[in-house]
């Protein structure tokens, strides 16, 4: 029940809010945001009684990893609701409010489907929902970024959907025919069994093709443009899940190939293109020029930490990922909604064209600095945690050179940031920008900043219990 | 049933390979009718032979979808276009050859599939692959938006092919939700298209360069 309110909410909601006019389009866009949130919060109560909650005949299905990623959506999109909407060239918000929704309806049926061909139409649909929400300015630029876009990704899904259908190939081949051949939950059951190198060969085109919408290099190129370009609610969205849900995706596939082929094949091809997304995500870090794109390259750098996880592997490599993921999602959606903040009082993207951030606006200034120390994954904040719990797994693991070619990599991007953060922060300011008035403004960031503080210094209970159940359920 | 899908698959091939040759954009939509008629007719030979009476109704939504509907999107973006690019192409010599080198490609690739299959289909395989590369291909060299959606939809039309042949179509929701997604590309590439066109009164993708580093 508490599944089909979750997803029913904001699918609804994209149909009524496209009548919707005014102040009570905004009111409702927040009270569907709210209701998603509390079901989502009780689809994650019941996954912790139960183990999983299904609907629709198991087709709808929610396990630990599923209710860990409804959680992050629900959280990046409640943060990205705060925020008001953008109102740049007078966009009506009629058009912003339904998509908005629908964007969030395709990614939590994504993760909360149990039918991977599902799942693949859901992923579909996310970059179909989110195209508009990228062009929403109509400027030259942000067409130009939501027709690559929507190339590439669409390009891209499309081969994972050749690798869906190659799994499905053996699957049937092993079983014949069944009604619920393409669900996970048959596809485990039966993955021992399945001819190996299929499944492999399937896998190499579901990871090009998630790898495509998880922003993984060498398939990132549309991303710093789309990230950059989308108005800020829908950049937090974008960066914060939308890239983790791509990541989603190749998980369940992988706990399938895994158990068919073994671990080396899938994790000697995370730990290649986890280490190569960061290598270029640093080099472009250091010549950053915008500070969207900045944040935008910084996805790709930790989306990179997380496949490194994924690839190490073992329940602190896979644990420490989950949490990298919940850690980034927060403090990237933090960061990108205080970019918009800034971008409109500065009115540039430029970082050379901001500066004196904390002494004009004070409140946007000072969230930006820790939300940027966050990022650069320094103590206090859970992303130091989490990364040190992925490297550790890393040396475990016996993977030497990789973790420390990484941990390089990553002090070059620390670097890069930490310069360009510094020049939009201090300096002197021109007279005009103010910042956004009153302390309620701060709030969202503010939680969001807390809640980062807490997985880096005091775990609440149950959550080192929930990583460990959630990388089970993976790891063979 | 073996003869009847290698010989439509391998005809689906030729029309991609006729596609890569022809320049002119009227004639290279004409082809892309031709090829979706070749997969609705392969969707029906194995309804028959199979017993799969479901792939009927696929091949009856494939006729109109992307023999009717999708070509008519088509024409409405290519009209006032000069038929011919306005730069000259590359020569289809070039293209031709990247084909065939694909083509070969495409039968190593299926290597591991081919080698379990015991489906009677399993010959068209690859052939559907190779054309599901040969789609690819254009769609990356493709110079303007209307190269760029033709491509995608050869790629996607490719990948129909491999998925009938490997597994007899997918389920119902799934093939619905292909469906869908293939028109609602083609009309957000409509969208894109028009407003290109509005700002840059030219649809080559070159002058979009915008946004760098």
């Amino acid at each position: 029940m508490s599944l089909l309110i979750l997803l029913g909410a904001p699918l609804g909601a994209a149909g009524l809010l496209a009548l919707v006019r005014g102040a009570p389009a905004r009111a409702a866009h927040l009270t569907v945001t709210a209701i998603t949130a509390a079901a989502a919060g009780a689809v994650a109560l019941r996954v912790i009684q139960a183990g999983s909650v299904t609907a629709l005949g198991g087709l709808l299905r929610a396990d630990g990893l599923s209710a860990w990623m409804i959680v992050l959506i629900a959280l990046v999109s409640g943060l990205a609701a705060s925020e008001p909407p953008p109102s740049v060239r007078a966009v009506p918000a009629r058009r912003f409010y339904p998509l908005f929704h629908l964007f969030v309806f395709t990614m939590l049926l994504a993760v909360g489907t149990d039918d991977v061909g599902l799942m693949w139409v859901a992923v579909e649909g996310t970059t179909l929902a989110s195209v508009f929400l990228v062009n929403l300015e109509r400027s030259r630029a942000s067409l130009e970024a939501a027709y690559k876009y929507l190339l590439i990704c669409s390009v891209g899904v499309a081969i994972a959907f050749i690798g869906t259908v190659l799994v499905y190939f053996a699957d049937i081949h092993q079983l014949g025919d069944e009604a619920h051949a393409l669900r996970w939950t048959t596809l485990v059951r039966l993955a021992p069994g399945l001819p190996a190198r299929v499944v492999e060969l399937g896998f190499v085109f579901l990871l090009v093709g998630y790898g495509t919408k998880a922003g993984l290099a060498p398939m990132h190129t549309w991303l710093p443009d789309a990230h950059s370009e989308a108005p800020a609610p829908v950049s937090a969205l974008m960066s914060g899940v939308l890239l983790s849900v791509g990541v989603y995706a190749l998980l369940r596939f992988k706990t399938v190939v895994d158990q068919a082929a073994g671990p080396e094949f899938t994790q000697r091809l995370l730990l290649a293109l986890g280490l190569l997304s960061i290598a270029i995500a640093a080099a472009f870090l250091w010549a950053s020029t915008n500070y969207k794109r900045m944040l935008a390259y910084s996805s790709i750098e930790h989306i990179g930490v997380v496949c490194l996880g994924l690839g190490f592997g073992g329940l602190v490599g896979i644990g420490g990922a989950l949490l990298h993921v919940a850690n980034h999602a927060l403090a990237k959606s933090v960061l990108f909604l205080l970019s918009g903040r800034i971008r409109a009082a500065y009115g540039s993207a430029d970082i050379a064209g901001v500066t004196g951030l904390l002494g004009a606006m004070p409140v946007t200034g000072g969230l930006f600095l820790l939300a940027m120390l966050a990022l650069m994954g320094l103590p206090p904040f859970g992303l130091f945690v989490s990364e040190v719990l992925i490297f550790s797994a890393g040396f475990q693991s016996g993977h030497w050179a990789i973790a420390a070619a990484s941990l390089l990599l990553l002090v070059g991007a620390f670097a890069g940031l930490l310069r360009s953060a510094h020049r939009m922060l201090y300096g002197a300011a021109a007279p005009t920008v103010v910042d956004v008035p009153g302390l309620r403004s701060a709030v969202p960031a503010g939680v969001a900043l807390l809640l980062l503080t807490l997985t880096g210094i005091a775990w609440p209970p149950g959550l080192a219990a929930a990583l460990d159940h959630i990388a089970r359920l993976l790891g063979p | 049933m073996t003869t009847a899908t290698n010989f439509l698959a391998f005809l689906g091939l030729v029309s991609t390979l006729l596609i890569v040759w022809r320049q002119s954009w009227p004639g290279r939509r004409q082809l892309f009718v031709v090829q979706s008629l070749l997969l609705a007719a392969l969707a029906a030979t194995m309804a028959v032979y199979a017993n799969r009476h479901e792939l009927l109704l696929v091949a009856a939504v494939v006729v109109l979808l992307k023999a009717v509907l999708i070509p008519r999107i088509l024409g409405r973006l290519a009209a006032g276009m000069p038929a011919r690019p306005v730069t000259p192409g590359r020569s289809a010599g070039m293209s031709l050859l990247v084909a065939g080198g694909l083509i070969v490609a495409a039968y190593v690739i299926m290597l591991p599939v081919t080698a379990v299959s015991e489906l009677p289909t399993e010959g068209g395989i690859p052939l559907a692959f190779a054309m599901v590369l040969i789609g690819l291909f254009v769609t990356v060299t493709g110079r303007d938006a209307l190269g760029h959606v033709l491509g995608f939809l050869m790629f996607e039309n490719g990948i129909f092919a491999l998925a009938l042949l490997a597994t007899y179509g997918l389920p119902g929701l799934v093939e619905a939700g292909v469906f869908l997604d293939v028109l609602v590309i083609v009309l957000l590439m409509e969208g894109f298209v028009l407003q290109i066109r509005r700002e840059h009164d030219s649809i080559a993708v070159d002058r979009l360069r915008e946004l760098r580093g």
